[in-house]
């Protein structure tokens, strides 16, 4: 079964990593990369992207057929989605104990079930 | 086929049989909300049935076969199952006895942390004790259509998520059990306070999550807290008859007939917390029972042993802060050390129990002790303003006649 873990951090109150010191920057990043080398270790990542800040988001959206092109996010919100990863495990239990070694305390993690083609008799992979 | 098919017999068999059929069920077929609708299915019919033919000697073998039916029905009807169904089909003979850890996995999964606590108790309520939707939204006191919804959405959840069907490893075990505790928790209150004076319901919520967390102390003897629980309930439950008198009105702790109390019941709480406290450190649910215990073990209001009850509630609140665990604090911090020392712990709980109706009775109760008799009729106001129980704000109203000053406390039901 596969499941994106998406990090959402809030992007007022939780740290801004460009403005912590090298030394902070680089413990952050080393407890990241144990995460990323166990779960990898484990075959069970799928890839997975750390995004940039969401002030430099843009978004395409439709009205009435013709697309529209805005700055920002399509979802104005303080918490913003900081990353993800897609992992395959055997059930939620899993990856709720995936989610729980994430080591960045100040972001939650919002684990979304993905949708499995192969189970859908109307799609190609189906 | 027994002679007696009122509603306290089917609900014995429900409770002895649905967990066990369902727990198999999920087990053969893969499928928790497909199981777990082909047993509801069966508990309904039997619902129907069993009042005019009586209630069928072999019970358990009944609602399979029932069970069974419905699931060939299904199959005509629905490919996308087909595999899932042959399985049931398909020369099935099962033995719904031979997997006894069936049961205590399909209470695991009902109250999983990824459902939300109303529909765990929903889905427990139905899945594990047979109890149909209609049943369960009339003891909730929502409608019928909400409560399905409720737990049409967390069955979806289930099997769309993969929540697992499976007891949890040793490291999980004591948040899960947590979980699993308070849904427990929920439904046996929802059947004390909710039932007033008449407790003519179709189910006694009461008795079902007895039983339910006596079965859990069996399939769980080294767990404190099960244990803790179970004498917490039947502590609670002791005293259940004598809080409403003849007229329906509520009759405070001190008030009530203590020759009437369940003393056997009494006495064998006693023996559970004995038996948790050699098992591990006191939790929540032990700290609660011990208080219960203190209370229903005084053979008078007056002989209560207070010092004992302020330092559980001590310990308690150290365990697991909060306003209304400060509050029964101080209730017991008024018998040992007198009103001014309560009255400040009130004063400090104010803001954040400003809607809660007991915080303001108790606050009533205090003034008086002060002489202050406006603001406390004003606080007893403001306390009716805040519950919908009839038989509370029967009492409430009561006292606000001059004439009658009695007493309420958080601890008083």
């Amino acid at each position: 079964m596969k499941y994106m873990l998406l990090f959402i951090k809030n992007e007022e109150t939780s740290a801004d990593d460009a403005a912590l010191d090298d030394a902070a920057q680089r413990a952050h990043y080393a407890a990241v990369d144990r995460w990323f080398a166990e779960i990898g270790r484990e075959g069970k990542l799928r890839g997975g992207e750390e995004l940039q800040h969401s002030n430099s988001t843009t978004t395409v959206r439709f009205q009435d057929g013709r697309p529209l092109v805005t700055d920002g996010p399509f979802m104005e919100s303080k918490e913003t989605v900081a990353g993800f990863v897609t992992i395959d495990v055997a059930d939620l239990d899993d990856a709720i104990a995936i989610a729980k070694r994430w080591p960045r305390q100040d972001q939650a993690v919002e684990i979304r079930p993905v949708v499995n083609h192969e189970d859908m008799p109307n799609h190609p992979a189906g | 086929m027994l002679n007696d098919p009122t509603g306290e017999a089917m609900n014995a068999v429900f409770r002895a049989e649905v967990g066990l059929i369902c727990g198999s069920l999920v087990r053969i077929t893969g499928d928790f909300d497909l199981a777990e609708d082909l047993v509801q299915d069966a508990v309904v019919v039997a619902l129907q049935r069993w009042p005019l033919d009586g209630v069928p000697e072999r019970p358990a073998a009944w609602l399979l076969q029932t069970a069974r039916r419905r699931a060939i029905d299904r199959l005509r009807r629905d490919s996308t199952y087909r595999a899932k169904l042959q399985l049931l089909t398909d020369g099935w003979a099962p033995d719904v006895r031979s997997d006894p850890d069936d049961r205590l996995r399909l209470i695991f999964t009902c109250c999983h942390p990824a459902l939300a606590r109303d529909a765990q108790v929903a889905l427990t309520l139905r899945a594990v004790m047979g109890m149909t939707t209609s049943q369960i939204a009339h003891a909730f006191l929502v409608s019928e259509a909400t409560m399905a919804q409720r737990i049409v959405r967390a069955k979806r959840k289930i099997v769309n998520a993969q929540i697992p069907y499976r007891v949890p490893g040793a490291d999980e075990l004591p948040d899960r059990l947590a979980e699993v505790l308070a849904s427990l928790y929920i439904v046996f209150n929802e059947g004390y306070l909710g039932s007033g004076p008449d407790m003519s319901t179709s189910r006694d919520l009461c008795a079902d999550a007895i039983w339910l967390c006596g079965l859990l102390s069996r399939m769980l003897p080294d767990e404190p807290e099960v244990l803790a629980l179970l004498a917490l309930m039947r502590l609670h439950e002791s005293r259940r008859t004598t809080r409403f008198d003849a007229r329906g009105a509520l009759v405070l702790l001190r008030d009530q007939d203590r020759s009437r109390w369940d003393h056997a019941a009494i006495a064998e709480a006693g023996t559970l917390l004995e038996q948790a406290r050699r098992l591990g450190r006191p939790g929540s649910y032990w700290l609660q029972a011990a208080i219960a215990a203190c209370h229903a073990e005084a053979p008078t209001f007056d002989e209560t042993d207070w010092p004992q009850i302020l330092a559980l509630y001590g310990a308690l609140v150290r365990l697991s802060p909060g306003p209304v665990v400060r509050l029964n604090r101080a209730i017991a911090l008024e018998h040992v050390a007198g009103p001014v020392p309560a009255m400040e712990e009130l004063d400090a709980l104010r803001a954040e129990l400003d809607g809660y109706h007991l915080y303001w009775a108790t606050r009533a109760e205090l003034l008086r002790r002060f002489g202050r008799l406006d603001e406390a009729a004003d606080a007893d106001r403001r306390a009716i303003e805040l519950t919908d129980n009839p038989s509370e704000r029967a009492l409430l109203e009561a006292r606000l006649e001059p004439t009658v000053i009695r007493a309420i406390s958080a601890n008083s039901n």
